[in-house]
């Protein structure tokens, strides 16, 4: 797809009328119209100016679109484009660019898993994962976004509002995760721990609604229990729920209480899991699914509170490679600003050594 | 091959320093031989710095042996587009430099006119060569248009901004004269 066309989409996207486009970046609105057919060339100056009114960076309009992306939007013409859409677009070209100056970002990317086609091959699938994360059968899942990092998925979180739970890609080599940073810590949990299904399994392009929802069916379905036997293992939790329920002094939900927090899930995932795996019945499970946890129950239980891939995160092992890009000067500060997303401002960036004094002869010469 | 003297592309910083200066006139001396152009870009970025910088207006009033060239070929837009990827953050500036090392690379024999050291490394792998403003000043001395206590007053200002080098203020002319540079 030419630039002209690029241009149309990406003014579509934004909902702006061709009047409205070519009023704001001073041009004829038949010279926008004949741009966007390519019966006109556009500068690099028209360029900047449309990119920055439509939000976008000039790299979109000019460079071919990852592969992944390129066959899900041929797959799915119809379908409007969400919020969470555009951000993991950006987010896929921003980290490609980022691998293709640092390939040691993306490290080890399994052989794909097979599909899971019941819910045994779901919670087998689970176990291999654990393994490649290298969690012991005891080891809660934490930090999840780190642990996924070494298998070369980059989880981010956003705060996209309202629309879709969570978003993958598959890169050329590892893949990129859009978690929507707006849903509580346990849920966003979970949606991470269900696109690493995605990954897994190698699926080019996944975008997720309603995870863990009783309305799923399939493959969505099976990765849901996919990802809360990745967090909740069966036998460590059948092990520790049965002394946790057995403690003197605590009722159930002093233990739900507990095992929400010690797996860093929602209760409403902890309930599911504890049903499917026969802990607990059908009421109780209700029962667990209102629980919350109080500030009481976190004091009293010395319980650690964490809040992990709140909005705005990035992936550890990618904002290293950003600022070792600022460090080494392959990129300017804004565009390092820029990389990370605004979560860093100029002040948080380190400072950069004096040159050496041989460069004054490539300056002078 | 060509026996043609390069085109020099020249990007907003340095033309800002010598405008400054009032030393247009001496830039023109110095590439007299060569053609000299900016992209469209950066003449926007001169026309956009006016207000803050009054100086710039000799730029565009006083420059009539600067063509200036538009950047709207695939080959220069796509070369734009691989420097925007390193240079151009949220922000937007930057985006004149692109454009000069667009041009310069897609120019024959150019030789883009450049200060920022990120934009010296993102032409690694490219094929685009660049001078600094320094080298052009330096140049300038030997052919006897320029002294070096000026250049130095100069000097001072591009390595406080840009160059980062440690030397403090005034140590160009010393340091310069000890290294048999001039």
């Amino acid at each position: 797809m030419g630039i002209g066309r690029r241009v149309a989409e990406a003014r579509a996207e934004q909902g702006v009328t061709q009047e409205q486009l070519a009023v704001a970046v001073g041009l004829e609105r038949s010279a926008l119209a004949k741009i966007e057919t390519e019966k006109r060339r556009l500068s690099a100056l028209e360029l900047v100016a449309i990119a920055r009114e439509l939000k976008r960076r000039v790299e979109w309009f000019v460079d071919d679109a990852p592969p992944a992306l390129v066959s899900y939007r041929r797959a799915h013409p119809d379908v409007a484009t969400q919020a969470i859409d555009l951000r993991l677009d950006e987010l896929v070209r921003e980290t490609e660019f980022v691998v293709s100056c640092i390939p040691g970002l993306i490290s080890g990317q399994p052989e794909p898993l097979p599909h899971p086609t019941t819910a045994a091959e779901a919670e087998e699938m689970a176990d291999t994962a654990r393994r490649l994360l290298g969690l012991g059968p005891a080891d809660p899942a934490h930090n999840i976004a780190g642990l996924a990092a070494a298998l070369g998925l980059l989880i981010f979180s956003l705060d996209l509002g309202e629309g879709a739970d969570a978003g993958t890609v598959l890169l050329e080599r590892g893949g990129v995760t859009l978690v929507n940073g707006s849903r509580m810590v346990g849920r966003r949990r979970l949606a991470a721990a269900h696109e690493l299904g995605h990954y897994l399994i190698a699926d080019e392009y996944a975008l997720d609604w309603r995870i863990a929802s009783s309305e799923a069916d399939g493959l969505e379905a099976r990765l849901d229990r996919f990802a809360r036997a990745l967090l909740l293992p069966e036998s460590d939790l059948r092990t520790r729920w049965a002394r946790w329920t057995n403690a003197p002094d605590e009722s159930w939900r002093d233990a739900a209480v507990r095992a929400a927090s010690h797996y860093r899930v929602d209760m409403a995932t902890l309930a599911r899991r504890l049903k499917e795996l026969r802990l607990v019945e059908h009421s109780r499970a209700e029962d667990i699914r209102q629980v919350q946890t109080r500030r009481a129950d976190i004091v009293e239980k010395d319980l650690v509170v964490s809040d992990e891939l709140a909005p705005a995160s990035l992936p550890r092992a990618y904002e290293q490679a950003v600022l070792a890009l600022y460090r080494r000067e392959a990129v300017t500060e804004g565009r390092a600003l820029g990389l990370l997303l605004g979560t860093f401002d100029s002040a948080s960036l380190p400072e950069l050594p004096p040159v050496p004094g041989s460069e004054i002869w490539t300056v002078t010469s | 091959m060509t026996d043609e003297p390069p085109a020099y592309v020249l990007d907003t910083g340095p033309l800002s320093h010598f405008a400054k200066a009032q030393w247009l006139g001496v830039l023109k001396t110095v590439l007299k031989e060569h053609r000299v152009c900016i992209p469209d870009i950066v003449r926007e970025e001169v026309r956009q710095g006016i207000p803050h910088h009054p100086h710039l207006r000799s730029v565009l009033d006083e420059t009539p042996w600067i063509e200036v060239v538009p950047l709207d070929t695939e080959a220069q837009l796509s070369a734009f587009s691989h420097y925007a990827k390193r240079l151009v953050g949220p922000d937007g500036r930057n985006a004149g430099e692109c454009g000069v090392l667009a041009l310069a690379e897609t120019t024959p024999g150019a030789i883009a006119v450049i200060d920022d050291r990120v934009a010296t490394e993102a032409i690694r792998g490219r094929p685009v060569v660049v001078r600094r403003t320094l080298g052009l000043l330096c140049e300038a001395i030997r052919a006897g248009l320029l002294t070096v206590p000026l250049v130095s007053a100069l000097a001072d200002d591009l390595l406080e901004s840009r160059y980062r080098i440690p030397f403090g203020t005034g140590g160009f002319a010393a340091w310069a004269e000890a290294q048999g540079l001039l």
